[in-house]
């Protein structure tokens, strides 16, 4: 199975822009024979939004732009990023899984960051949701950007049987030191090392670059083997797709050697955090 | 607070040639005072655009300051950036005599602003975008002029401490005899930016560091062994000048206000 990774820098707001590289990137991905191509968090509307939310909101259900990219996956399989508007006013910050002429998966973001830099809970409405769908290659599970830095939501994943965890993301690089890159780049490695092994899956990151409002997105997209092995990491900052070969098998070959998902315990996780969500008062 | 010269190099080029593509530009102006700041954007815009299409303005006093005109006029001789020459006198004197002051600190702020205003024009005039020069130390203890030396339509060293724009310059190559000077804002001759603070930058750079970088409590940055007189200044000086880091307070009346909830992106649709 080969995986291309559009390390790519949408354009603020425009959607035609957006559309437009997708399907460049699509068409360069299908002559690479790629099975699964998977762009950054927001790609066909950049990240910054604002008030600009509601203007490029989309039902992908409708959208005429949107089912041509639903269309194109008869070519390959898709994970593109875009506001969506669920239901009237509702904006959501949504992930899609598109293969075969269909929307297999829609993931809605539930960990919006807001704090510092980060405003996102003022403009979505958070998802409530972390679910496993079967992709051609098997189980897989999508999350976006800051879902990835909270664990529990990974071992959802896990215990709904993902053999593959693919994260889309629109993270600004941040912190420097004497040593060159972002020091927040070391914290989706660490955690998709991590993931990966524990959970014996595929981590499959793609993050975007370019600037918006003077942020740097950081790229440094990557892939880990379900051994946690780094098969691939795009180079920081560059505009770049990045194909690698990946074997779904090797699932089973991790497991075999490390039965965490064999003996996971998800009942008792239930009732322990029944527990401590009933015994949580102010 | 070390800083990686390659890194904060690859990011700022691309900050500028990409900021400035969003907009339709392809051509940045700066203003050339002869000192590390603006030298370091003229070698960072010189890399980022190319030579040609970077303008070095220098607009002295008269003859007042004429080592730094040299260095100016030296830098951009180095780069291969297109260079003017603006006597600011005739304007500023012709101000003052109308309206004297004995105040060297007003003379100063209108100078600033008479270099910002003669900047845009000539922004307009080459149909480029202003750079702007004004680093992080100076921005967080508020030491230039609103609407003057702080005016720019992109500031590329705004998140670099002095200290750390040395650094910068050291790995771009900017001359010896511009890192060796003293710096200062060049309000009046015989200035120095240390002396007016009453701190080096060095000191000042690590305080704020602990202060804003790594958020400490003033009590954390006492017991770290800082002088408490140098910390108090400091923080005056922070609190003092947030009027020059934000858009002037808007009243709010309606329901939908600019600058409280009427919220777009600085790279709205680019």
């Amino acid at each position: 199975m080969k995986i291309g990774l559009a390390q790519i820098a949408p354009r603020l707001g425009n959607l035609p822009r957006n559309y437009d590289l997708h399907f460049v990137e699509i068409e360069n991905a299908a002559k690479e024979k790629a099975d699964l191509l998977v762009f950054p968090e927001l790609s066909l509307t950049g990240y910054t939004l604002k008030d600009l939310t509601e203007e490029v909101a989309l039902d992908p259900a409708k959208d005429s732009r949107f089912q041509k990219l639903v269309a194109a996956s008869r070519r390959l399989s898709l994970v593109v990023g875009f506001v969506e508007e669920k239901e009237k006013g509702l904006y959501y910050n949504s992930a899609a899984f598109l293969s075969a002429g269909r929307i297999l998966h829609i993931h809605r973001k539930v960990f919006l960051p807001t704090s510092g830099m980060f405003e996102e809970g003022k403009f979505f409405a958070p998802g409530k949701n972390f679910t496993t769908f079967a992709a051609p290659s098997g189980k897989a599970g999508l999350m976006i950007c800051r879902d990835f830095l909270h664990y529990s939501a990974s071992y959802l994943l896990f215990a709904g049987g993902a053999e593959m965890v693919i994260v889309i993301s629109s993270a600004p690089g941040r912190g420097m030191s004497e040593r060159a890159g972002f020091i927040s780049g070391r914290m989706w490695e660490l955690m998709g090392e991590a993931i990966s092994f524990f959970s014996t899956s595929f981590v499959v990151y793609c993050n975007r670059v370019g600037f918006e409002d003077g942020l740097a997105f950081a790229g440094g997209s990557f892939i880990f083997s379900p051994a946690g092995e780094l098969l691939v990491k795009v180079p920081e900052l560059e505009e770049r797709t990045v194909f690698q070969e990946i074997r779904p098998e090797d699932v089973r070959a991790a497991r075999k050697k490390y039965p965490y998902k064999r003996d996971d315990k998800p009942e008792i996780i239930l009732e322990a955090l029944k527990r401590i969500v009933r015994n949580d008062e102010d | 607070m070390k800083i990686n010269g390659p890194f904060v190099e690859k990011i700022l080029t691309a900050f500028i040639r990409e900021e400035l593509a969003k907009f339709g530009y392809k051509k940045g102006i700066l203003g050339l005072s002869g000192g590390m700041d603006s030298a370091v954007c003229a070698f960072l815009a010189a890399r980022a655009l190319g030579p040609a299409n970077v303008m070095g303005l220098v607009m002295p006093y008269g003859r007042s300051f004429s080592r730094d005109i040299e260095d100016a006029r030296a830098i951009a001789a180095e780069l291969g950036i297109k260079s003017e020459l603006v006597n600011i006198k005739p304007m500023v004197d012709a101000y003052f005599k109308e309206h004297p002051t004995a105040s060297q600190l007003r003379k100063g702020n209108k100078m600033a602003r008479e270099r910002m205003s003669i900047l845009y024009d000539f922004s307009a005039r080459e149909h480029s975008l202003i750079l702007g020069t004004s680093n992080k130390t100076e921005l967080l203890i508020g030491y230039g002029t609103i609407h003057g030396d702080m005016a720019c339509a992109v500031n590329p060293l705004g998140d670099l401490y002095k200290t750390q724009v040395r650094e910068l310059a050291v790995h771009l190559g900017v001359p010896d005899s511009i890192l060796s000077k003293q710096p200062t804002a060049g309000l009046w001759p015989g200035q120095t930016d240390e002396g007016e603070i009453g701190l080096s930058y060095a000191e000042l750079d690590k305080i704020l560091y602990e202060l804003v970088d790594l958020r400490k409590s003033v009590a954390e940055v006492l017991a770290a062994g800082f002088k408490k007189s140098a910390v108090e200044k400091i923080i005056g000086m922070i609190k003092c000048s947030e009027f020059k880091r934000k858009l002037p307070p808007i009243a709010k009346i309606s329901g939908r206000t600019v600058g409280h909830d009427f919220l777009y992106p600085f790279d709205r649709d680019k």
